[in-house]
């Protein structure tokens, strides 16, 4: 593999090339295993492989991709990655800068695990899920039952005309359990560890093992039939706390998303849109309370977004996002932290497989813990609503106004958690709803959770991220029933 | 008639070759060929190529399915995805009411309409079809920021199966979308358009830059309270709301587990006699393709036959745990709905006859909206979806667009909305997912009521 990437490196150059990069990956391995009902939903293994060749001119950027591990495919790319950074130099009103970086030279990555997911007798997996999938019918309002595993391992080769080359390999792997209940119109979903299928890492089968699946799924069964019974989340402003996996999807969303560079910059404005960060306030834009400390970091033991280098070469690095309310940090590649002035790039420049061209992403972006145990968050509520695990979710273009919809919810009263509520939505505007953050649960609440299914660019790419969440207390908050 | 030296090369032919008495199998073969070309702050940033071939393979073996996936496809490479399914199906669970695969040997007339051009397209000439589009844009807009994409390419298919089917199929498609904003103005404005065609000669690209700078407002968007209004709901807007009721009322897997938000609807009137929606694939009128990824063949659908709700898609293994035959509506597993299993993927509104200044008037008051944003479900057994609204918002006053209003989340039953549906506009134009996954041609619409449930500051 090491010499397609050579192969291709040497056919993307002439006349006005002053960069390339190519990367093959081979294998990306996917395995999807859930069972519903007894039943196989999905069964499936996908070895696929690929290289990508990525050229710029002074003007601009070109790439292609094929499935095709061949020298003459390799040398057909970049010869057609070259044309497409001509022809788009066209249209180009100015130069293209990007950083200059320290080079990385033959450098080595690999994730450190027990048990590789691929190793596993497939039928050790199936007996699991299936056992795990049966002792979530606990009744006959119990529609639906799924238990599923989803394991990722990509080995991979990148070489640039600068010198630098890097070979990694990762796996990661996840799984969860989910009942779904039904009474009429009354539709009532309860997942563990989370939705998005459970709790993912960059590990091998022993974190699967770890969650127990078959020990969570009878209380999630139960849980998805007391919600048919529940009444509807009360409607009003109210003291909210957000569950670890629900903080960390709201990090995802109202902080992630909004300080990438290139979102800032305008770059994804035509498909997932901008960010309402003004970029010449970093380092004093008040993006929350004083208790919101947010990092983003790519070399975290067992995140999702934990690499040795990123799809440029830049090594993973830890970024502080948000110290103390401010904002103090974004996420970046060689080209938009060249625009912004940056030395150096942040290096979270990330491509799904090879046949995409690396983008500006998230790595593992965490809020911080507090000092508060659990206990203490809580008892100072007279009256409020606890919410946790995500079962809808959707926020503006320019990453300001949200509504996160949650599975459950259940009253707090007195600093207890009480009776149980059905369809939890809550919403608000990103800054505001940071700023009502007065309370943060210390390390005994905090979890990384991982999630398997950020979409960007077009064409479409999936980056699997992890956040760091504990729990945390938001005042005065817009809260209701939704359906 | 195959030669022994080319189907001794024919990866279908190997792939199922080494199968055991008694398994079965299906085998797909797709080769792509994609470029895309980005553009923002008025420059083309990335301009992408793709091209690859893929195979996937199930196999049913006692009863039990297991299901590959490579992009080798060397004589090693199907050797290794055709034992990978065969482990898989080995430890699976037992599809009692799988009716095996289908040994349907008919010819396969004419498929339907496809441009080699299109799929040919040079990167050079997609990258012009871009400019025109920037040009467009920024005769009419000068002091605007423009953004967007062109999209063209083409996927060859092949389907065949142990039992003697074998179909090949194919699909081009051209599309692009275009933004126009202004980012310096507060809060900033814009305008959208977008559209798609299998020819690309019929994509009308200057147009949508013109009509994407023609809609940003001269004036400042003014706060509006959320609440439930009259609307217009201007094509992209149909498209996003009717991509959700293929999933949540015509999908088999909402049906299969209960959750449909038309399962108990079906056969009833859930909306006025003039909306007519049908799945129609071989329809030139869309992004055509003859057979689904099971080799089943295509055909035109009633989903809602003058108001009345009709049935959910089906594929092979769905029809056989709901008892009903199969529709023909099978979806890769790797597109981006293959997790939502079978479903509508080229519906068809029928279109009425009204002007969009006719619509507007018949509204009287209320707003105009352009594209709905980030769409999710909120409660897929009564068709609750949320999202917001985004580049074009209007006030409808008098019966006239009265200005430009900030933008505004709506939670709302695609029940309402299907409900309240009052007059259908004239123009029905084909508004394709990324490289027509989906593809929903539909018209503008009125529509009585609609919720919105809170406001964003621009």
């Amino acid at each position: 593999m090491e010499d397609l990437v050579r192969t291709a490196l040497t056919a993307a150059d002439g006349p006005g090339v002053r960069y390339a990069d190519a990367r093959v990956v081979a294998p990306l391995r996917m395995l999807h295993l859930a069972v519903q009902n007894g039943r196989a939903q999905a069964l499936t293994d996908a070895r696929e492989g690929g290289l990508g060749v990525r050229v710029r001119t002074d003007r601009a950027w070109g790439f292609a991709g094929t499935s095709e591990l061949s020298p003459s495919a390799a040398r057909a790319s970049a010869a057609l990655a070259v044309r497409l950074a001509r022809a788009a130099g066209r249209a180009v009103p100015g130069p293209l800068r990007v950083t200059d970086e320290a080079r990385v030279d033959r450098g080595r990555y690999a994730t450190g695990l027990e048990r590789d997911p691929f190793d596993v007798p497939r039928e050790e997996i199936v007996r699991l899920l299936t056992d795990a999938e049966a002792s979530l019918h606990v009744g006959r309002d119990v529609k639906s039952g799924v238990a599923s595993l989803q394991a990722w391992s990509e080995t991979k080769w990148f070489a640039s005309s600068e010198g630098a080359s890097y070979t990694s390999r990762i796996v990661q792997v996840g799984a969860g359990v989910s009942a779904t209940a039904v009474r009429g119109a009354n539709v009532q979903r309860r997942s563990a560890p989370s939705s998005f299928g459970g709790d993912y890492r960059q590990a091998g089968f022993e974190f699967v093992a770890s969650l127990d699946l078959p020990g969570r799924a009878d209380s999630v069964g139960r849980e998805a039939v007391a919600l048919l019974d529940a009444p509807a989340c009360p409607t009003g402003r109210t003291t909210l706390v957000l569950g670890s996996d629900q903080l960390a999807l709201q990090v995802h969303e109202s902080v992630g998303h909004a300080v990438e560079l290139d979102r800032i910059y305008g770059s994804e404005a035509g498909y997932a849109g901008t960010s309402w960060v003004p970029i010449g306030e970093l380092g004093r834009l008040r993006y929350g309370s004083d208790a919101m400390n947010v990092v983003a970091d790519a070399t975290e033991p067992g995140g999702l977004g934990t690499f040795g280098w990123d799809d440029e070469g830049t090594p993973g690095q830890r970024t502080s996002i948000v110290e103390r309310g401010t904002l103090v940090g974004v996420l970046s590649s060689r080209e938009s932290a060249a625009e912004l002035g940056l030395a150096r790039s942040g290096g979270t420049a990330r491509a799904e497989g090879a046949d995409r061209s690396p983008l500006v992403r998230m790595t593992n972006i965490d809020l911080l813990p507090g000092d508060l145990s659990r206990e203490e968050l809580l008892e100072e509520i007279p009256e409020g609503i606890y919410v946790e695990t995500n079962r809808s979710w959707s926020i503006d273009d320019r990453r300001l106004n949200f509504q996160f919809g949650t599975e459950i919810g259940r009253r707090i009263v007195h600093g207890e958690l009480g009776e149980l509520v059905r369809n939890p939505i809550y919403s608000g505007m990103g800054p505001e709803f940071w700023s009502s953050m007065d309370g943060v649960g210390d390390q005994a609440t905090w979890h990384l959770w991982g999630v398997p299914n950020c979409g960007k660019g077009q064409p479409g790419q999936i980056a699997r991220v992890s956040h760091g969440a504990p729990i945390a207390r938001f005042r005065n908050v817009a809260v209701r029933g939704g359906g | 008639m195959a030669t022994r030296r080319s189907r001794s090369r024919d990866p279908i032919a190997l792939a199922l070759a080494g199968l055991p008495d008694g398994a079965s199998a299906d085998v797909r073969v797709t080769h792509r060929t994609w470029t895309t070309i980005r553009f923002a702050n008025g420059r083309i940033h990335q301009p992408h190529l793709e091209r690859s071939t893929h195979v996937s393979f199930r196999v049913a073996e006692d009863g039990r399915l297991g299901t590959a996936t490579s992009s080798d496809l060397s004589a090693v490479g199907l050797a290794a995805v055709r034992d990978a399914a065969r482990s898989l199906a080995h430890v699976a669970p037992v599809e009692k009411t799988f009716p095996g695969f289908p040994s349907d040997r008919r010819a396969a007339g004419r498929l339907p309409a496809f441009s080699e051009s299109t799929a040919a397209l040079s990167p050079e000439r997609a990258t012009r079809i871009a400019r025109s589009i920037l040009e467009a844009a920024r005769a009419r807009a000068p002091e605007g920021r423009i953004a967007g994409v062109v999209i063209v390419g083409a996927e060859r298919r092949r389907v065949a199966n142990s039992a003697g089917l074998d179909r090949t199929d194919r699909f081009s498609t051209a599309q692009a979308s275009v933004l126009v904003d202004r980012p310096d103005r507060d809060p900033p404005v814009s305008g959208w358009s977008e559209g798609g065609h299998w020819d690309h000669r019929r994509l009308e690209a200057e147009r949508l830059g013109t009509e994407a700078a023609e809609r940003v407002a001269p004036s400042p968007p003014a706060p509006v309270d959320p609440g439930a209004y009259r609307v217009v709901l201007r094509g992209p807007a149909m498209a996003t709301a009717l991509e959700y009721l293929a999933h949540l009322g015509f999908g088999g897997s909402g049906e299969l587990e209960g959750w449909s938000c038309l399962r108990r609807l079906r056969g009833r009137r859930i909306a006025p006699e003039i909306v007519d929606l049908a799945d129609d694939p071989r329809s030139r009128n869309t992004v055509p393709f003859a057979y689904d990824c099971e080799g089943t063949p295509t055909r035109r659908t009633r989903l809602i036959d003058h108001g009345i709700a009709g049935e959910a898609a089906t594929d092979l293994v769905t029809a056989g745990r709901l008892g009903r035959r199969r529709t023909g509506h099978a979806l890769p597993p790797e597109s981006p709905w293959g997790e939502w299993g079978p479903m509508p993927t080229r519906m068809i509104l029928a279109p009425g006859d009204a002007t969009e200044d006719e619509l507007v008037r018949a509204t009287g008051t209320g707003l105009l909206v352009t594209r709905f944003h980030y769409v999710r479900v909120v409660d897929p057994g009564r068709g609750v979806i949320t999202g917001m609204t985004r580049d074009g918002t209007y006030r409808i006053e008098h019966g006239a667009i009265a200005g430009p209003v900030r933008n505004l989340r709506f939670t709302e039953s695609l029940l309402t909305l299907l409900r309240g549906i009052s007059l259908l506009g004239r123009e029905a134009r084909i508004f394709p997912t990324e490289r027509a996954t989906s593809a929903i041609t539909t018209p503008a619409a009125a529509v009585r009521s609609f919720r919105f449930t809170s406001a964003t500051l621009f």
